[in-house]
């Protein structure tokens, strides 16, 4: 361009050199942006808005009333319970089809159709049931398991898994969707994940992409990508990363069966991609046991200056809420808060440590955790995050809009 | 993911079931597939597009608000478009959308406050900048505005030429441009060259 004169490469690409340009960037890099996005409020879904003044037939005081009803987030629709079988009889439910033999829907053998509200999917050992969820995402139900329909309408989706496995892909609004499991729902928060009911009653839930509240017995887990969690006595456990060494996990299923001097060996095991771990013990611990946490996840992640100690050692929700804000944008990307590389392709520089208990840059090491070495018999870690059931990634098309349905992680 | 059933000779019917969605990282994605998973609702999608533009849209605030008071306009500019991205029908579009909203916004944070000079700098709510940035930002806020945003994302939020070209959704010969003439008046304004 003729309007370029020497030296406008650098202010360009940075290639070359001037000083006077770098000048000025040393004294105004200190006003650029460095804040999180604040949280999401809930999108106004317009169409529920419609259907709402619909129902009041144009009557102001009739589409008062709905409005009402919208902000209250109404009860889902329900129907009678299917005894015969669910074929497709137009009722309200989610369209499924059947892979393999042996499934029954609603005590009837079934191959497909809608499974209604109330009604329960199985499926035998050599099955597997696609249950479509709404246009909001789908379900696949493996083998040996037993779901139900619990609701479906614009506010909620909502099934049960009594027993087996299903892996959720959901791109959708916050808390649209929910798999309730004995003792705790799965909330959705957009995300892809696997659920499991064991025969104990027992769940465990692994997320493969965005977020997952895993909620029940007055507690919550805020499971990010990379993460999973069971439930202890039918709450949430604590949260850990899919890879968590031996020692970690061990003295984390010792703390959440009771031990409370596991937590000590819990801190000391943890690192800098164990930040989702040591921000959930914050709500789980008081005194000087949150003491114990606090300090280690504020020696491994940089605390916001608004986030204050005080706060954090009083519990306070919004302060503790505040922090996991500020957490989630490294978590989000799979990366901890000093910028290791914790979830994706991406190994770990020559020369720099795993991913796991490296100390961040600046901060003091860590207490002699111990070896990170997966558990005898256990698979080495995964490399990537991509669902075990994930096809190869499709050739790009042409136009984005045409494309099949993504799930960001 | 369910599809209907196709008939199968011999065997009743067979599911014939999609695959199901890619689960992919938003860091490999294109501006035009995060709009399109963002508009879909998803908040790592979203998230991600944050991310992209944040510093742009801090860009557009600074160069016509208080330093203060641009942190409030990009939170503020993007629950606004969280909210209004399902009306974006053209995904290509985002980055032009989202600086007008993000100019509409300042503007009319401008207009509730006094005059952008270093003094509103000085007296805006939340971390003072140092002097010497004050008065470095206050001679590129006197600028013409064409050239004020650019400059800002440039030398404040640290934007490459080619990375101002992809959030604005102005082409890299335009960025050159304002770049170069920008600085040629801003090392006039700050040697004294130019008076206000």
């Amino acid at each position: 361009m003729s309007a370029m004169n020497p030296g406008d490469d650098y202010l360009w690409d940075r290639s070359g050199d001037d000083p006077e340009v770098a000048r000025l960037e040393g004294l105004l890099g200190g006003l650029a942006h460095d804040a999180p996005l604040a949280p999401l409020p809930p999108r106004r879904r317009a169409r529920a808005r419609t259907v709402g003044l619909a129902i009041g037939g144009g009557l102001v005081a009739a589409a008062a009333v709905a409005l009402i009803v919208l902000a209250r987030r109404p009860a889902p629709v329900a129907v009678e319970v299917a005894t015969g079988g669910c074929d497709d009889r137009g009722e309200p439910g989610f369209r499924f089809a059947v892979t393999g033999d042996g499934a029954r829907c609603g005590g009837a053998a079934a191959r497909g159709g809608v499974l209604p509200v109330g009604a329960w999917l199985e499926t035998a050992a050599g099955a597997e049931a696609d249950v479509r969820i709404a246009d909001i995402g789908d379900v696949t139900l493996l083998g040996d398991s037993r779901l139900r329909a619990v609701a479906t309408g614009p506010a909620e989706h909502r099934l049960e898994l009594a027993r087996g496995r299903l892996r959720a892909r959901v791109t959708a609004p916050p808390r649209l969707f929910v798999v309730d499991t004995p003792g705790a729902a799965a909330v959705d928060l957009g995300c892809a994940y696997e659920l499991e009911v064991d025969d104990r009653g027992r769940t465990r839930l692994r997320v493969t992409s965005g977020v997952v509240s895993l909620e029940g017995h007055g507690r919550a887990a805020y499971v990010p990508a990379g993460i999973e969690v069971a439930t202890v006595d039918g709450g949430p456990g604590t949260p850990i990363r899919h890879d968590a060494p031996a020692a970690l996990r061990d003295a984390v299923e010792r703390f959440d069966g009771g031990d409370d001097a596991a937590l000590a060996v819990v801190v000391a095991a943890t690192g800098v991609c164990d930040t989702v771990t040591l921000w959930n013990l914050l709500g789980r611990t008081d005194g000087d046991r949150r003491r114990l946490v606090f300090e280690r996840l504020d020696g491994l992640a940089i605390r916001p200056e608004w986030v204050l100690e005080d706060d954090v050692l009083a519990g306070r929700p919004d302060a503790i809420e505040a922090w996991r804000r500020d957490l989630d944008t490294s978590w989000t990307v799979g990366m901890s808060p000093t910028s290791v590389q914790c979830l994706g392709p991406e190994p770990a520089a020559p020369g720099e440590a795993p991913p796991g208990n490296a100390p961040p840059p600046g901060k003091a090491p860590p207490p002699a955790p111990p070896p990170a070495t997966p558990p005898p018999g256990e698979a080495p870690p995964p490399t990537t995050w991509a669902p075990p059931a994930s096809p190869p990634a499709p050739a790009p098309t042409s136009t984005p809009e045409a494309a099949p349905p993504t799930t960001w992680r | 993911m369910v599809a209907e059933l196709e008939p199968v000779a011999g065997r009743g019917h067979r599911p014939r079931v999609a695959e199901p969605p890619e689960v992919r990282d938003v860091r490999d994605a294109s501006v035009a597939e995060l709009v399109i998973a963002a508009r879909g609702g998803s908040p790592v999608a979203f998230t991600s597009l944050y991310q992209r533009f944040h510093r742009a849209v801090h860009a557009v605030a600074l160069a016509r608000v208080a330093f203060g008071d641009a942190g409030d306009v990009v939170q503020d500019v993007f629950a606004d478009a969280w909210q209004k991205l399902p009306s974006l029908r053209e995904p290509a579009a985002f980055a032009g959308w989202l600086m007008t909203m993000a100019r509409h916004r300042a503007i009319d944070v401008a207009r509730r406050r006094r005059p952008v000079d270093a003094a509103t700098v000085e007296a805006s709510v939340g971390p003072t900048p140092r002097a010497e940035a004050q008065a470095a930002l206050a001679a590129i806020r006197a600028l013409p505005e064409t050239y004020r945003e650019t400059l800002i994302m440039r030398l404040v939020e640290g934007l490459s030429g080619p990375e101002i070209a992809e959030r604005t959704g102005m082409t890299p010969d335009s960025v050159r441009v304002h770049l170069s003439r920008g600085l040629k008046l801003l090392r006039q304004r700050l040697d004294g060259e130019v008076t206000t």
